[in-house]
């Protein structure tokens, strides 16, 4: 789409360069908010929902911490996300003046989700006394359907930048639109499901992740087990959903975006009966993936269903339309490769909790639980870098490139300067904060086997 | 009506309603800094458990403009965000400190100089962020931004939006804020049966509201010498509703005098409604005077119908909620 160029301007190059940095830096810091405003909320209403079951304060105790520690992040969440929502004008206007309309109404169904989640969390943040105690439960069901559903409105806008559906373009405009069609374009399903069930992993193994930290250093805390527990349960129902929900979506990127699908296999050559490969480096001067370990016809089975399928190799595209493919191989094997890792632990824990009705509680668990959270965001991040990348030079794939959106404005550098020295400080005082709330004691029933320091930060 | 007409009215009223309520949320901020980070403990009580559980749904107000905008009329968006990005950015990086500010001073309990210190984060950003909106507003209403008619900015980057109305802006939606702010926590401390609270910030909202007063005849007098444009406006259409600001204004401050605080509120924010109103009724139906219209900027009929049924759709679900927590928090302390 070259007729749509801007009038040359100097500069561009950078601009774009320091835009993307921004756009990635500010979306990789939103998410890790954003995952916990989906999730978060389902551990709160466990939490709440046993204390009003059994009546054991120790419950209420621990939905009572855990709500001011949501209340920090999401307080966080909706602020980066303002910045995002600045950001689509300001780095991109003319993203936004092509596409605004066709991607309004996800954004605008997005704005009322959370609209929902804000009202309501004001509600059950400050209505602990206020409210009947199963008022006050209830008051937190819209926050986590309110959650899940900002999530899945703001992907299917990324589902679309990746299969654009539901216009034309005509001198440089998008006619006919259908923004429904746009919202419920191929990938909105495979994308938003990976998506959602990503965030209940990140919730759930993180939180799991410090409490099996703080049970490391005192075995006999009631109260971190139980918070442990419940965390760990959530990631370990969503974990082995995840494979199947990434099948589904790498399947879709091989019928709708086979460049993409090329660049996360690091497949060069168009060929029949691709091998998988596990590992591994690209190399773009060589045209080859080396040091990987591969099965052969995997590929072809695991993209087509079929073991002597063609899978279009990288050199099929012009030189001008292929992402960069060292980032996209490397990111999305170590996506894979902690996917893989997550769901097998899960189902361990579950063998293991359904035959001796026990957890395993072992110092080697919780030390394999420690690193589970980590590993879980690393994988949220990677998955983000694939999408991202894998669909440059494209914003919009065929459609429009990244290099014509970017505004004219200059000083985007100094923008994304100020973004760095501003997330670094708004990271440091939220860890304070969470530090700090996890010092205060806690009401003296938890305190009995407990230490200090339950929650670390 | 034609839809971007409807779209027009639904983005004003949110922008009415954050004014009220945003508005008076970062005037609290704009307190502290006018009292010098001095308030008693007993005043920031007041203050910030006012804010504490609106905040944030007042905030989506601002999302809820934007989002509608770009929907709407994304040229004019793009127009802006090219624009206006610096004073934007300024007033994003006050929304952002505010916000962040707020929720971190809240939860930094038992550590005394972190708190005060996102003190200073909140004020400094509830003051920041009026400010350069206003100044958008300002650089837009006056009519000087260097725009072509294909909607590219050719202006300079840095400078091409400051002028004397749009910093005069800035200081009048400041004023507006600190304004609102001081009759409604005056009205919020009457209803905790605080006298001395409640004088305090009668006194603050009067000093406030006279000075308002004479900055919005300056600012009459400034749109008649040097933005033709919108003086045209005032003259033919919108004189009505400048009336009303002055009625409203007036009634407010009497109200104030008479410590009848419930209409003090009422008076205030039909002040600033009919300011607000006053000024977009002179500026149509240019989005960009003097190059843009309404009509230039606005996306496809269809689209602009699916907004508008999404948007009374969303209210449907949102209205019930809203009143829920208002009626939970506020009534009986303050009305918005
Ligand atoms: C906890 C996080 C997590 C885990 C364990 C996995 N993923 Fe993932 N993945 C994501 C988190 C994620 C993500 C961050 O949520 C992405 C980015 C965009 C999206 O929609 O989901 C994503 C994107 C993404 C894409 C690109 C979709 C596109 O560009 O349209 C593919 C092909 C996969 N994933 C496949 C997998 C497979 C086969 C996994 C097997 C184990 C897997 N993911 C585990
Ligand atoms: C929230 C998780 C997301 C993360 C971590 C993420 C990450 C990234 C990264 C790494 C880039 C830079 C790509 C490059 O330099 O080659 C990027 C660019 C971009 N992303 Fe995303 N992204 C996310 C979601 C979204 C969503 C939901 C949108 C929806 C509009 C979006 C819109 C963009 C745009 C407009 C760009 C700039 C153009 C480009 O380089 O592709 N992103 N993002
Ligand atoms: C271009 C991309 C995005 C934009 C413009 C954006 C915008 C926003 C905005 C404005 C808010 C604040 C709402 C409030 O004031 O309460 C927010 C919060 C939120 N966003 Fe995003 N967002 C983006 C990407 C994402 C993605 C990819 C997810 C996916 C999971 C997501 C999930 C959420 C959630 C769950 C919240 C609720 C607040 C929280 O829990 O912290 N957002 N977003």
């Amino acid at each position: 789409m070259s007729d749509l160029v801007l009038p040359a301007m100097a500069d561009t190059a950078f601009n774009l360069l320091a835009a993307r940095l921004q756009m990635a830096l500010t979306l990789g810091f939103h998410i890790v908010l954003a995952v916990f405003g989906i999730g978060m909320p389902v551990l709160l209403l466990a939490a709440e929902w046993q204390y009003l079951r059994t009546g054991d304060e120790l419950w209420k105790a621990l939905a009572h911490r855990w709500s001011k520690i949501f209340a920090v992040l999401f307080a966080v969440g909706a602020i980066s996300g303002t910045v995002l929502s600045f950001e689509l004008g300001l780095l991109w206007p003319e993203f936004m003046r092509q596409f605004g309309p066709v991607v309004a109404f996800p954004f605008a169904m997005e704005g009322f989700a959370f609209f929902l989640e804000a009202i309501f969390v004001g509600i059950y943040l400050y209505g602990w006394n206020r409210l009947s105690r199963w008022a006050h439960w209830w008051c937190g069901v819209p926050i986590a359907l309110g959650g899940a559903a900002s999530a899945w409105f703001v992907v299917t806008v990324n589902a679309w930048m990746n299969t654009p559906r539901g216009f034309a373009m005509d001198g440089g405009r998008a006619v006919d639109i259908d923004p429904i069609a746009a919202m419920l374009n191929p990938a909105s399903g495979p994308q938003t499901a990976h998506m959602i069930v990503a965030a209940y992993m990140v919730a759930g193994f993180l939180v799991a992740a410090v409490y099996a930290w703080s049970l490391l250093g005192d075995p006999s805390s009631v109260y971190s087990r139980r918070a442990m527990k419940l965390g760990l349960a959530l990631g370990v129902a969503a974990s082995p959903i995840q494979l199947i929900a990434g099948d589904w979506a790498a399947r879709l990127v091989a019928q709708t975006q086979p460049v993409k699908l090329a660049a996360l296999e690091g497949q060069f050559k168009t060929e029949a009966g691709a091998p998988l490969r596990i590992g591994g480096l690209p190399d773009e001067a060589t045209r080859e993936t080396n040091y990987a370990l591969e099965i052969p016809g995997l590929l072809s089975w695991l993209a087509y269903r079929d073991r002597d399928a063609v899978v279009q190799g990288l050199d099929d595209f012009p030189a001008d339309q292929t992402p960069p493919v060292a980032i996209v191989h490397v990111a999305f094997q170590v996506m894979v490769g902690c996917g893989v890792f997550l769901a097998l632990l899960s189902l361990v824990v579950l063998w293991r909790g359904l035959r001796r009705r026990r957890l395993p509680d072992g110092p080697v668990f919780l030390r394999l639980l420690v690193v589970s959270g980590p590993l879980s965001l690393v994988a949220l991040e990677a998955g983000w870098v694939v999408t991202e990348v894998g669909r440059q030079p494209w914003i919009v794939q065929d459609v429009a490139r990244t290099a014509d959106m970017v505004t004219a404005a200059p000083y985007v550098g100094w923008m994304l300067l100020a973004t760095i020295v501003t997330y670094t400080v708004i990271a440091v005082g939220t860890i304070t904060a969470l530090r700090l709330l996890a010092k205060q004691s806690l009401p003296e029933v938890a305190k009995q086997p407990m230490p200090e320091n339950a929650l670390g930060a | 009506m034609e839809p971007e007409n409807i779209l027009l009215v639904v983005i004003l009223m949110g922008l009415t309603v954050y004014a009220l309520f945003g508005g008076a949320d970062f005037g609290a901020g704009v307190w502290e800094v006018n009292t010098a980070m001095q308030a008693s403990p007993k005043e920031r009580k007041l203050l910030f458990g006012a804010i504490g559980p609106v905040w944030e749904a007042n905030h989506v107000w601002l999302i809820f403009v934007l989002v509608a905008m770009f929907g709407a009329f994304p040229e004019a968006f793009a127009v802006f965000c090219q624009a206006l990005w610096l004073p934007l950015v300024l007033a994003l990086a006050g929304i952002v400190f505010r916000g962040v500010g707020f929720a971190l001073r809240t939860y930094s309990i038992g550590a005394e100089r972190q708190q005060f210190a996102w003190e200073v984060v909140f004020a400094i950003g509830s003051t920041a962020a009026p400010f350069f909106l206003g100044t958008c507003v300002g650089a837009l209403a006056s009519g000087s931004l260097n725009v072509a008619r294909d909607a590219r900015f050719q202006g300079n980057f840095l400078t091409g939006w400051l002028s004397p109305m749009a910093l005069f802006t800035g200081f009048f939606v400041v004023g507006m804020c600190a304004y609102l702010a001081a009759v409604y926590l005056a009205r919020e401390a009457k209803g905790l049966g605080d006298r001395e609270l409640t004088l305090l910030w009668r006194q603050r909202a009067l000093a406030t509201g006279i000075w308002m007063g004479v900055l919005a005849l300056a600012g009459v007098a400034y749109v008649a010498t040097d933005a033709p444009l919108l003086w045209d406006g005032f003259r033919q259409r919108s004189w009505p509703l400048v009336l009303g600001s002055i009625v409203a204004g007036f009634l407010s401050l009497y109200s104030l005098i008479r410590e009848r605080y419930r209409t003090a509120v009422l008076g205030a924010a039909a002040a600033v409604t009919s300011v607000i109103w006053g000024w977009a009724v002179a500026q149509y139906p240019w989005l960009v005077p003097p190059t843009i219209t309404v009509e230039d900027a606005k996306a496809p009929a269809n689209v602009l119908w699916l907004l508008i049924a999404t948007i009374c759709l969303g209210f449907l679900l949102l209205v019930p909620a809203l009143a829920y927590l208002l009626y939970l928090f506020k009534v009986g302390r303050r009305i918005g």
